[in-house]
């Protein structure tokens, strides 16, 4: 999907993640007209999809041929952005220790603790952990469906660039400390200042003004890693699983379902023709009251990262729900952010605490599985669809499966030296 | 964006926006403008705007060049003598590595 023209404001992230083709038609169609504006499916408000007018009446071999469109190419052109963010996360989880370190610092979404004996007490903790984050996500989602159709862009703009703005300096700040730390070397203060500041500038302009894609795209891709660490840190063990389980039901249920948050936003969008998120998707600045009114337990020196600055940042998180959709478009796929976020923090705690880089690349090798299978969905039903559950039923499946059967296995042959 | 699908005047516009804004203290806005349209000032046949976004496109290098000088040079004098500052580099240090010198 080419992200140029018919952008009039580019705060559309999502659509940075596409591909970068001029041409909105992949070359293996031999004899492409113009596609059939009909078989894009009802998002895409872009208004180049107006430029095309009503096609004519597909035959049958072009019906065909659009159905192929989301094909090979295109799942490899997601594949790379979500492997290079999923690389990412893996390699700061086994090289910096900061980010698998205990800490009794939870966030204030997940508020039961889970230092239990009881292994049972453990698993209550946790599924209330989800519970209560699912409900923050459910509140949030609502809250920005209901600011979207009421209009209020003023605000949403200003939350978005907020977040975003503590997105790209203070998470990369933290991360670039414990970069230095990890590796034992000195910096000072005004060559940091000087490199976060150019770093947080030209991602703010590139990501809500206009920038080249790739730098758009390699954006894009940090957020969602530092986001992800984010969440690898601060979210306990038991409950990340959990979590991450919930979060791929309601994602189906917010966009397949007819009430659902997520497709109400996409018909809103749709018909007023706009592109569906002038620049949303993170938020903070709300988060921070609440975040402040109910420290979370335990709380201690390092808060510098502490539960502040996450509560205010999980917000942001939140709107990203509403990428969590695969969705088809002229000329290209567009994958959302969120999704990006949790398939790296699925990869990215199986890495943490998995056994070790079997277990790691089984989920990685799980979650492109699933995301092919998404793909191919997309092309059938050239709807909006929700891209995590799939992936990430198989990653967990896979972690699990690996973690406990695989790995003991492979060690035993290992031990016994016998091959297979 | 795609640089493809934008008009010329745009396309200026958008450098000179790069250009200025790199004044900033932002050295990495001016190698992007750089990167971004060396192609459009160099190697495309000319059109009306070229020059000018040839000459944005000097001078965001010449900037560049400026500011990657001074850094290295900052941060070659502040390693070396980082240790032998005492206080002053202690508070200069965003990280102070353990061990010896």
């Amino acid at each position: 999907m080419t992200t140029s023209d018919s952008e009039e404001d580019s705060y559309d992230e999502r659509s940075a993640l596409m591909s970068s083709e001029t041409p909105p038609v992949p070359s293996y169609q031999p004899e492409q007209s113009d596609p059939d504006p009909s078989a894009q499916g009802p998002v895409l408000r872009r208004a180049k999809s107006s430029e095309r007018g009503p096609g004519p009446e597909p035959e049958l071999d072009e019906e065909e041929e659009l159905t192929l469109k989301y094909g090979a190419k295109h799942v490899i052109m997601l594949f790379i952005p979500v492997t290079l963010c999923m690389v990412v996360v893996v390699a700061t989880i086994k090289s910096i220790g900061f980010y698998t370190e205990k800490t009794n610092q939870r966030l204030i979404y997940t508020p039961f603790s889970e230092d239990e004996v009881s292994v049972g007490r453990r698993l209550l903790n946790s599924f209330l952990n989800s519970i209560v984050m699912i409900s923050v996500i459910v509140v949030m989602t609502i809250f920005l469906v209901m600011l979207y159709k009421y209009r209020c862009y003023k605000f949403i703009h200003g939350w978005l660039i907020l977040s975003s703005l503590m997105l790209l300096f203070w998470f990369s700040y933290l991360y670039l400390g414990e970069l230095f730390k990890n590796y034992n070397l000195a910096m000072d203060f005004p060559t940091v200042g000087v490199l976060i500041w150019n770093f947080g500038a030209v991602g703010m302009i590139c990501i809500h003004w206009k920038g080249p894609l790739q730098l758009q795209q390699a954006y894009l891709i940090i957020i969602s890693a530092l986001m992800a660490l984010v969440f690898i840190k601060y979210l306990p063990e038991w409950s990340t699983w959990v979590i991450l389980g919930a979060i791929s039901i309601y994602d189906l249920v917010a966009v397949l379902s007819p009430k659902g948050p997520l497709r109400m936003l996409v018909e809103t969008a749709q018909e007023r023709n706009e592109p569906i998120f002038p620049a949303l998707i993170y938020s903070s600045g709300m988060a921070w009251m609440v975040g402040m009114a109910n420290p979370a337990e335990g709380e201690r020196q390092q808060s510098v990262s502490g539960p502040l600055s996450l509560s205010l940042y999980i917000f942001g998180w939140c709107l990203s729900l509403y990428l969590m959709r695969v969705s088809p478009s002229l000329g290209g796929v567009k994958l959302g952010l969120g999704d990006f976020i949790f398939y790296s923090v699925l990869v990215g705690k199986a890495a943490a605490t998995g056994g070790d880089w079997n277990t790691t690349l089984a989920c990685f090798v799980a979650i492109l599985i699933g995301l092919c299978l998404t793909l191919l969905l997309l092309a059938i039903f050239k709807k909006a669809l929700p891209a995590l559950p799939i992936s990430i039923a198989f990653g967990l499946v896979f972690y699990f499966s690996t973690d406990y059967l695989v790995q003991p296995f492979m060690d035993n042959l290992a031990t016994n030296q016998y091959y297979i | 964006m795609n640089l493809e699908r934008v008009s010329n005047e745009e396309k200026l516009g958008l450098c000179r926006k790069y250009y200025l804004g790199g004044f900033a203290f932002l050295p990495f806005l001016w190698l992007v403008n750089v990167v971004w349209f060396f192609q459009e000032a160099f190697i495309k046949p000319a059109y009306t705007e070229q020059l000018q976004i040839k000459a944005y496109v000097k001078w965001s290098g010449l900037g560049l060049a400026i500011w990657v000088a001074v850094l290295t040079t900052w941060i070659t004098i502040y390693q070396h003598y980082r240790a032998q500052w005492g206080e002053v580099g202690d508070y200069l240090s965003f990280t102070i590595p353990l061990g010896i010198p």
